[in-house]
């Protein structure tokens, strides 16, 4: 605050106790009524005792699995976790009466207990109660699920998940996961191929070889499917694999065209994309068997980056029909574009939310790269990053966080994996064991 | 001398074979190729056969550059895809893929864009010139394949090109 | 070799399909999810009373007496709490290591562990591009982002949301008794959410230390000490108590132990008369405010203004169990009980200790209708 208000409040206050007889401040209600306006935001903290093993064997899981609850729910930024030896009461048992006032006595806010059993057939069995430690009740009612001993990691994220819904009143991210172009070698030869792993980098699997350079992959609403972009032939093509089975097939183009910049829409069965003929790139759409194409647009400049609404019914596109390219938004069946970015630079590859009211973009501005969102209208842009290149934003399937490419420069320059908070905080590398690029997030797992 | 030759026409097949092909490996080593020959007399494939795709690579240049943002082609590029024309006229054995590029400093897809546009300049000039349309065709690598690594202008600017790669054999 | 490549890749493909999806394929639901069904909510209620006698997992429905008495209560009871251990381990007072009956004291490291790897722009970006502009120092990314900026707390402060005195016993002449206090400190904050790309790049070297924001610590002085809200205040409400009615009036306290008293609302004007001054009512609000946690509430919740009602006790602490929603504005039902719950965490941990309340003026306070409205917390 400044002197300036300090004082003008201070006068203000003294106007009004002077001039106000008592009687006239009496509360008419009866009851003082206050406006809270301001607030803090702070991590969170939290305590998450060590999950209980219930079965003999289990205890090595449950210390694994508490500990990817932990690293879920701190990575998001909006937690902080209570180091374990700061704890004045031990949970022993997932059934035993929680000491409210020893994790008050810590300023723990959150608590979560949580117990791991397995059995004979390799099925493990996870459970959770969470507790509001200063209102001194549980938060929803305890759940449990049960899998596969290979499935424990999703176990762990389907608790955190459950966790952060609970708190923030937001669907999870935890049980999702990213496909992305995984890079090696020079930057003049690099070699590209398709990786896909769980939203923290872990389970890395590979989904084409490097024999031909891969571009910018989409998860299918559901996940089961990809589009890609691919120089099999030796020019660029649109691909779709299909996740279970790893087969794939061209979508068809007409010969000496070039396809790339393929998105899903929501229906999971539209595709569109962009089409290069004579040097000039339009956006087309086709289904994802390759029929019925239409032309969206048909301008001599470049259309390119399409994203649809959650609805389906509207898409954001990158264009530079004005000169440099800029985003635009038009209905998904063609039509008029209106152009939502004014500010200064250059905007590309806008994504919208899955939550519909914002959309990120990439953009360029006095030699250097920003990752940014702004409302559906282009309002409220907020630039979130800044570095020599970063691009290629992608949401999780909450709208909350943000996934994307940043580049170093030079000669030794490398691709990785970032995410930030759609508030701008919370920034960090995304783990991938190795260069990485163009991340897609997909949905949340069933 | 003899040795000499042989590697000359190794390398010149080199050349051809990488030319046939997509690999990554093309993309940074073809300028090396022809220093194996250059005090070989006329040596088929070499680059003092004016036949010769190493020939087109270096004596009639085989590239165009490109200002930012822009696929206009600049004089300099014309006269060389003037050489291009003439070559590709008189080698009508050979086909060509043109293929365009970008630098670094740009959105992946919209590069991909961005060098569609280059190479087709430049496809739009050779056909003008008098080379078949059915011998050219175009491919744009966007930022995939920069040739040079570091990121300032004076590679940028050596990046943003529209490289014409001879494939051998008329269809 | 193309061959090769699809032979290896088509092998490959089913390896990883296998790896992938043998787990779990078979099984057509990977996940069996059901609700927690070892005990029923009776009999959880049950066995807390059969394992421990009193309170505990049921202070909610305490009064508020019963619950301050508790807070102290179970501690000494619960034999499995050594003292030395049970308190965070990077307290400095030397002295006294007992468990401290007083406030909730975070552990001062995990608060400067969470730093988020915000780096410094890489140092041959500045080294080329050196910007024009000044080294004015800016807001600096911290993990914490609260009304007023405050500077990075002494290392050894404990975070708090209330700025402390540090009190020492002192064996010369003690008026009062007290409790040894620990210094404490608001935990570093600035006042907006700095991203990078709004960090402004300076021209100085990269690699050396930021500037400190030193233009925001008069702020941080003049914002924290107005706070009359918790003098020399411990958790010993009669001493609090008998010190506010022997001098007579709310902020009027903070006289005596803050020492230098900056200009404070409605200090000198507050009448000794029943109503309540906008002295009195700002520091109930600012005291509220310090704790009211939006960080983790949803984009539907930070756009759902909650009232809430709340019945305070004579000891000028809230009771609990009376905390409830009155209503709320935008979002939906389920935002309402997600900003609700922050509103409720708020006014019981700031809460803890008492807020600042004139005694005798209890009939104005009753009763709180305190309406939480985060729209300004939205746009930082």
């Amino acid at each position: 605050m400044t002197p300036v208000k300090t004082l003008a409040r201070l006068a203000l206050t003294a106007l009004v106790a002077l001039a106000t007889p008592p009687a006239a401040i009496a509360q008419d209600s009866g009851r003082l009524r206050l406006e809270i306006t301001d607030a803090v935001i702070e991590p969170m903290p939290i305590a998450v005792p060590q999950f209980i093993a219930e079965s003999a064997g289990a205890s090595d899981m449950a210390a694994r699995i508490s500990q990817v609850v932990v690293d879920d729910l701190i990575g998001t930024g909006l937690f902080r976790q209570i180091p374990s030896d700061a704890f004045i009461s031990q949970v022993t048992a997932f059934s035993s009466p929680v000491q409210y006032a020893d994790w008050k006595a810590i300023n723990a806010q959150a608590l979560i207990t949580g117990a791991v059993s397995t059995d004979a057939n390799g099925l493990i069995n996870v459970k959770f109660r969470l507790y509001d430690v200063f209102a001194g009740q549980e938060l929803g009612d305890g759940l449990q699920f049960a899998g596969t001993q290979e499935g424990w990691r999703r176990m762990a994220h389907k608790v955190a998940d459950a966790v952060y819904n609970r708190i923030t009143g937001e669907g999870g991210y935890f049980d999702s996961r990213v496909v992305y172009v995984a890079e090696a070698g020079p930057k003049d030869q690099r070699q590209k191929r398709l990786g896909i792993m769980d939203y923290d980098g872990a389970n890395v699997q590979y989904l084409t070889d490097s024999s031909a350079i891969v571009l910018a992959p989409r998860f299918s609403p559901t996940g089961d499917r990809i589009l890609y972009t691919s120089y099999e032939t030796g020019f660029p093509r649109i691909y779709v694999l299909d996740v279970a089975s790893v087969g794939r097939r061209a979508l068809p183009i007409p010969d000496g065209d070039m396809a790339f910049s393929p998105r899903f829409g929501p229906d999971g069965n539209t595709v569109v994309f962009s089409l290069t003929q004579g040097g000039n790139t339009d956006l087309w759409r086709m289904t994802v068997d390759g029929a019925s194409p239409v032309r969206l647009t048909n301008a001599p400049s470049i259309e390119t980056a399409p994203s649809f609404s959650p609805d389906g019914s509207r898409i954001v596109i990158e264009s530079d029909r004005s000169g440099t390219p800029q985003l635009y938004v038009m209905d998904a069946n063609g039509g008029e574009a209106t152009r939502i970015s004014f500010g200064q630079g250059r905007y590309g590859t806008p994504v919208w939310s899955p939550r519909g009211d914002l959309i990120a973009f990439t953009k360029q501005n006095k030699g250097r790269f920003h990752i940014g969102v702004m409302r559906v209208d282009g309002s409220e842009e907020r630039l979130l990053t800044a570095s020599f290149l970063d691009e290629g934003p992608t949401w999780s399937p909450n709208g909350r966080v943000i996934m994307f490419t940043r580049e170093t420069q030079g000669a030794g320059g490398e691709a990785r994996l970032y995410s930030v908070d759609s508030t701008g905080r919370n920034l960090k590398p995304v783990s991938t064991g190795g260069a990485a690029s163009d991340p897609a997030w997909g949905p949340l797992q069933k | 001398m003899k040795i000499l030759a042989r590697a000359a026409l190794i390398a010149g097949a080199l050349a051809l074979c990488a030319c046939a092909k997509t690999g990554a490996d093309r993309f940074g080593n073809d300028v090396a190729l022809g220093g194996n020959a250059a005090n070989a007399g006329i040596i088929p494939g070499s680059a003092n056969d004016p036949a010769s795709a190493a020939y087109f690579q270096q004596s009639v240049g085989d590239r165009v550059l490109f200002a930012v943002d822009q696929s206009t082609l600049t004089p300099e590029g014309r006269a060389t895809l003037q050489g291009q024309a003439q070559w590709l006229m008189t080698n009508s054995d050979y086909t060509a893929v043109i293929e365009g590029h970008a630098d670094e400093q740009g959105t992946r897809e919209y590069n991909l864009a961005l060098g569609a546009r280059r190479a087709n300049s430049v496809q739009e000039y050779l056909i003008s010139q008098g080379v078949a349309s059915s011998r050219l065709r175009v491919v744009s690598y966007g930022k995939e394949r920069p040739i040079e690594v570091c990121s300032t202008e004076a590679c940028y600017a050596k990046n943003r090109r529209a490289v014409t790669v001879l494939a051998a054999g008329m269809s | 070799m193309h061959i090769g490549h699809y032979i290896s890749g088509v092998g490959h493909a089913g390896f990883i399909a296998a790896l992938l999806f043998g787990g779990f394929a078979p099984t057509p639901e990977p996940f069996e999810v059901t609700e927690v069904a070892v005990i029923t909510g009776d009999e959880f209620d049950r066995m807390v009373q059969a394992a421990r006698p009193p309170q505990t997992a049921t202070d909610v429905a305490m009064p508020a007496p019963p619950d301050d008495a508790q807070s102290d209560a179970p501690a000494p009871a619960q034999q499995d709490t050594p003292p030395a251990t049970a308190t965070p381990k990077v307290t400095q007072a030397p002295e006294a290591e007992t468990p401290p009956p007083t406030p909730p004291a975070p552990t001062p490291e995990a608060d400067v562990s969470d730093e988020p790897p915000r780096i410094a722009p890489p140092p041959q970006e500045q080294a080329v591009l050196a910007p024009p502009v000044s080294d004015r120092p800016v807001p600096r990314p911290v993990p914490r982002v609260a009304p007023e900026p405050v500077a990075r707390p002494e290392p050894e402060a404990k975070p708090d949301p209330v700025q402390r005195e540090e009190v020492v016993p002192d064996d010369a002449l003690p008026p009062i008794p007290q409790d040894p206090q620990e210094a404490t400190a608001p935990e570093e904050a600035t006042t907006e959410i700095v991203t990078e790309a709004t960090e402004k790049p300076s021209s100085a070297p990269t690699a050396s230390l930021r500037p400190k924001t030193r233009p925001n610590l008069p702020a941080a002085v003049a914002e924290t000490k107005p706070a009359p809200a918790t003098p020399p205040a411990t958790n010993q409400n009669a001493v609090n108590d008998a010190l506010a009615a022997a001098l007579g009036g709310g902020s009027a306290s903070s006289a005596a132990s803050g020492g230098d008293s900056p200009p404070t609302d409605g200090n000198g004007t507050a009448p000794s008369g029943p109503p309540m001054t906008a002295g009195d009512k700002d520091a109930l609000r600012v005291s509220v405010q310090r704790c009211w946690n939006v960080g983790s509430l949803s984009a539907e919740a930070m756009r759902t203004t909650v009232t809430v009602l709340v019945e305070m006790g004579r000891d000028s602490k809230p009771i609990h169990a009376t905390i409830r929603r009155l209503g709320y504005e935008g979002g939906n039902e389920t935002s309402a009980r997600q900003a609700f719950e922050a509103a409720r965490r708020a006014i019981i941990r700031c809460g803890n200790d008492g807020f600042d309340l004139p005694a005798e003026k209890y009939e104005h306070w009753r009763e709180l209708e305190l309406v939480f409205n985060p729209e300004k917390m939205r746009i930082k």
